[in-house]
């Protein structure tokens, strides 16, 4: 048992302590001063404002929708729109590209429609690789994680508690203000923790999008590996990767945090 | 607030195909503890949310002090209600949770929590007042429940099988505990179970439901030796049921005859209706018509469950002193002690 | 009364569905009449379907990135049933550690994992058919970890286990005869999550320099674009179907049943 659990610790043991060696192999901080200098700065700034702004569009909506479906679905609804959001949420890359070229690319399907209804979204600045462009197309699978990661809250949040707050008294919005919104605040700024490291991370599909012409960290590290590795780029690569872990870890261990407290009440 | 008297005229209620509630008709008076008795499905649960607004009924009118609420919602109801678990607020400390009613009706705060707390004393918890729900036992979350649901003084205070969760001594103490409150706040109670001990035991009257259907309602004592229905015979205590022939208004009960009391029109075959403790078993005589099959202990009576030469069980209870040589196999004499007996239909 | 309140009830969730469903098929089926365009016919039809089937290349790449996430399942069954079983019923302070530790490669942002992996694997496994499938499976942990801790609590564990112990069963064989089949929707979870994020792993393989089915597309992408968007449109549609089939035709099954 003990041989088998040691044996899969190992790569991942291997991988942060390669990861942390960046620092001894290169003898200075240089690689990291040059991780914070542009263009590199710029891209660790443009990959958390999209983090930040795809979960926050994201985030009402998918809190919204996961309320609806738990509470007034069928079992068969809620399993289904389970079943699809792991597929939609994990939708991205070339395939996700594609769907939204043929869309909303310039010769797109509901361009032509919205352009019909008299607007033309490619009048002024906009395409698909722009940030605005892929807000949009982050949104596509961004909504269903949020679905996917705020439904169990909501699931948790016994009938009793509506009733017997109606019964004391309260009309819907007091139940919202005092029970409702105090009780799942915590999961909803979980959820959008959670959902700030999948669209700082996003690799595939801004790598798709964008043709470089964005800079993120995550297409920049992409840059660093591609082709013949260099030393020096390598460890240019592993500084910037380190900084990602580390502002990654800064979403993620809160959302486990919370997580954790929530469960408390979620499991009574 | 005083309390009023509560009704339900003709309430219809379905859930798809099941009828949960058949033109049923519900008197409660002032001050009264009214238990709403059955098993799983008879509608008492429906009949007590259908009070409290949150179920409505397809027809059917609920009154309160002669006042027809039924199309009042719930929040506006002044009713205060116990849930069989988890209704306490888990973000709210005790004495915010039982303060809870007394703010959404605008009382400052200084003085709903006095209130709050003058209701935790009185069922003991006052100590836990800052505590968490998690932080306490399910006996304990029952009683802040009960406090919670008292502190706005209502009108009508409704139990939604508020013991079934607990375990058989906490349930004991308190239910002796709400029987107590209710009758010094004199609160119009309706009180929902499926335990007919529990029922029997703290109640005014007792209800007892079966398929949307209030079979009876009596105090426990009529309740207990005079029921109406086999159903109600069967629910409530321990009843034998012997067949027998009904001739010229008798039937012949281990060679004896008794009168039969009719409900109905019953002829010919019936089921005598029988509590145990109606039955002697004794080894003396001579006409030995049955056979112990087992003897529980029970500390000052004992439970001896026979059968009869033609394959009925027959239970009887008596006291361990008089049946303490009867062991398995034993022979026996049954005899009927009194001299009447409900009868009803195969 | 009751129905007219039960629509009114409905109603937003109707609103809901009908938004999410704009949103969701829209770009799905734009790129799926882009893929059945025939440009040099003008019209529609399968041609671009076809040409992709007929690419020699088409099921080679199906097949290896269907027997890397085969291998990838398979690695993490073989890990993980076994350890959790055993940390589960064992009870041991170690759990928390590794519920932690299966937790971190959320925390780790792929990318950077990629600059880890290729630094740390020379020596290891390099290049072998292993590299992939381990790698795969740590990404594949935090899901895989989840879905077969909720199994394992929810089923009276050490009372089985112990039971089929004092049968005799050894351990090779109360997990597969006994424990298995008890959190077998988890085990099936596990196995559909896992296989699903193998094979549509595209970060971590590209930037590794590996060949599965996901590069493959991009690289078809350049030259066929057509082509690729009917390749990719059938790599979603083909998943997403079976697993909606299979969500609604399989009645769902509690083991506990109601508490």
């Amino acid at each position: 048992m003990l041989i088998v659990g040691y044996f899969f610790l190992f790569p991942i043991f291997r991988l942060v302590y390669v990861s942390f060696m960046s620092n001894e192999h290169t003898f200075t901080f240089s690689n990291f001063e040059t991780a914070f200098k542009d263009p590199y700065r710029t891209g660790f700034l443009n990959s958390i404002k999209i983090g930040i702004f795809s979960a926050a569009i994201a985030a009402i909506p998918g809190a919204v929708a996961a309320y609806f479906i738990e509470t007034r679905g069928s079992s068969k609804l809620r399993r289904t729109i389970a079943v699809m959001s792991g597929v939609l949420a994990n939708t991205g890359g070339i395939p996700l590209a594609f769907m939204f070229y043929a869309a909303l690319g310039i010769q797109g399907k509901l361009t032509q429609f919205i352009k019909f209804l008299g607007w033309d979204i490619y009048a002024g600045q906009f395409s698909l690789g722009s940030f605005v462009g892929l807000l949009i197309v982050y949104l596509y699978f961004q909504l269903p994680l949020m679905v996917i990661v705020f439904s169990p809250a909501i699931v948790s949040l016994r009938k009793e508690w509506s009733e017997a707050a109606r019964n004391l008294g309260a009309n819907q919005f007091n139940y919202w203000m005092r029970i409702g919104i105090p009780l799942l605040f915590p999961s909803f700024i979980a959820s959008f923790l959670l959902l700030f490291a999948s669209g700082f991370s996003a690799y595939a599909t801004a790598n798709a999008l964008t043709v470089g012409n964005l800079p993120l960290t995550p297409l920049q590290i992409g840059g660093l590996l591609d082709g013949n590795v260099s030393a020096s780029q390598l460890n240019l690569g592993k500084a910037l990767g380190v900084v990602m872990i580390v502002i990654s870890a800064l979403a993620v261990i809160p959302y486990l945090v919370i997580q954790r407290r929530s469960a408390r009440w979620q499991k009574l | 607030m005083t309390s009023k008297n509560l009704s339900l005229n003709g309430i219809f209620k379905q859930f798809g195909n099941v009828r949960a509630l058949d033109n049923f008709n519900l008197e409660v008076g002032v001050g009264e503890l009214v238990a709403l008795l059955g098993p799983s499905g008879c509608g008492k649960t429906t009949a007590l949310r259908v009070v409290a607004g949150l179920e409505h009924q397809d027809s059917g009118k609920v009154l309160v002090g002669n006042q027809d609420i039924s199309n009042i919602p719930a929040h506006k109801r002044n009713m205060g209600m116990v849930f069989q678990a988890y209704s306490l607020f888990p973000n709210l400390t005790v004495e915010e949770n039982v303060a809870f009613g007394l703010q959404m009706r605008k009382i400052s705060k200084p003085l709903r929590l006095k209130k709050a707390h003058q209701l935790l004393d009185l069922v003991g918890l006052d100590s836990q007042s800052k505590r968490f729900t998690h932080q306490l036992s399910g006996g304990q979350q029952q009683r802040v429940a009960l406090a919670r649901a008292l502190a706005f003084e209502p009108e009508i205070l409704l139990l939604d099988e508020p013991l079934s969760a607990l375990d058989a001594q906490v349930r004991v103490n308190l239910r002796e505990e709400i029987r107590r409150l209710q009758l010094s706040l004199g609160t119009t109670t309706l009180f929902v179970t499926h335990d007919q001990e529990e029922a029997m035991a703290i109640s005014d009257r007792v209800g007892v439901m079966n398929q949307g259907v209030l079979e009876q309602i009596d105090t426990p004592d009529i309740l207990y030796n005079k029921p109406a229905s086999s159903f109600v015979a069967g629910f409530v205590g321990t009843m034998n049921k012997i067949p027998a022939f009904i001739n010229d208004g008798f039937v012949e009960i281990f060679g004896e005859k008794v009168v039969a009391l009719k409900q109905g029109n019953e002829t010919g075959k019936v089921l005598a209706l029988i509590r145990p403790e109606a039955i002697k078993v004794s080894t003396t005589g001579s006409k030995f018509n049955a056979k112990v099959l087992t003897r529980s202990f029970m500390g000052a009576s004992s439970n001896v469950i026979c059968q009869t030469s033609d394959g009925t069980i027959v239970q009887s209870l008596m006291t361990s002193a008089a049946t303490g040589d009867l062991h398995p196999g034993s022979e026996v004499q049954l005899q009927i002690l009194s001299k009447e007996v409900l009868v009803t239909n195969v | 009364m009751a129905k007219a309140m039960k629509l009114r009830q409905q109603f937003p969730l109707v609103i809901t569905l009908l938004l999410l469903t704009l949103f969701v098929f829209i770009p799905m089926i734009s790129a799926f009449e882009y893929s059945i365009r025939t440009p040099l016919e003008g019209g529609y039809g399968w041609t671009h379907y076809l040409w992709a089937i007929r690419e020699e290349e088409f099921f080679h790449y199906i097949f290896r990135s269907g027997w890397l996430a085969g291998v990838t399942v398979l690695i993490t069954l073989i890990i993980l049933v076994p350890t959790m079983t055993w940390l589960h019923v064992s009870k041991s302070p170690v759990r928390p550690v590794i519920d932690g530790i299966s937790l971190l490669p959320l925390v780790i942002p792929v990318v950077a994992f990629a600059v880890g992996a290729q630094i740390s694997f020379p020596e290891f496994v390099q290049n072998t058919v292993f590299e992939l499938p381990f790698l795969y499976f740590v990404l594949s942990l935090p899901y895989a970890y989840r879905s077969l801790d909720i199994g394992l609590n929810s089923i009276p564990l050490k009372t089985i286990t112990e039971a089929a112990r004092s049968s005799g069963a050894n351990w090779i064989k109360t997990i597969s005869t006994v424990i298995i089949p008890v959190i077998r929707s988890s085990v099936m979870a596990t196995i559909a999550l896992t296989f699903a994020l193998s094979i549509g792993e595209y970060t971590l393989t590209v930037l590794l320099h590996w060949d599965t089915f996901p590069t493959w597309v991009t690289y078809v992408a350049q030259d066929n674009i057509l082509g690729a968007i009917a390749i990719s449109m059938m790599s979603l549609i083909i998943p997403f179907l079976i697993l909606t089939t299979i969500t609604l035709f399989i009645p769902e099954r509690s083991i506990q049943g109601r508490k």
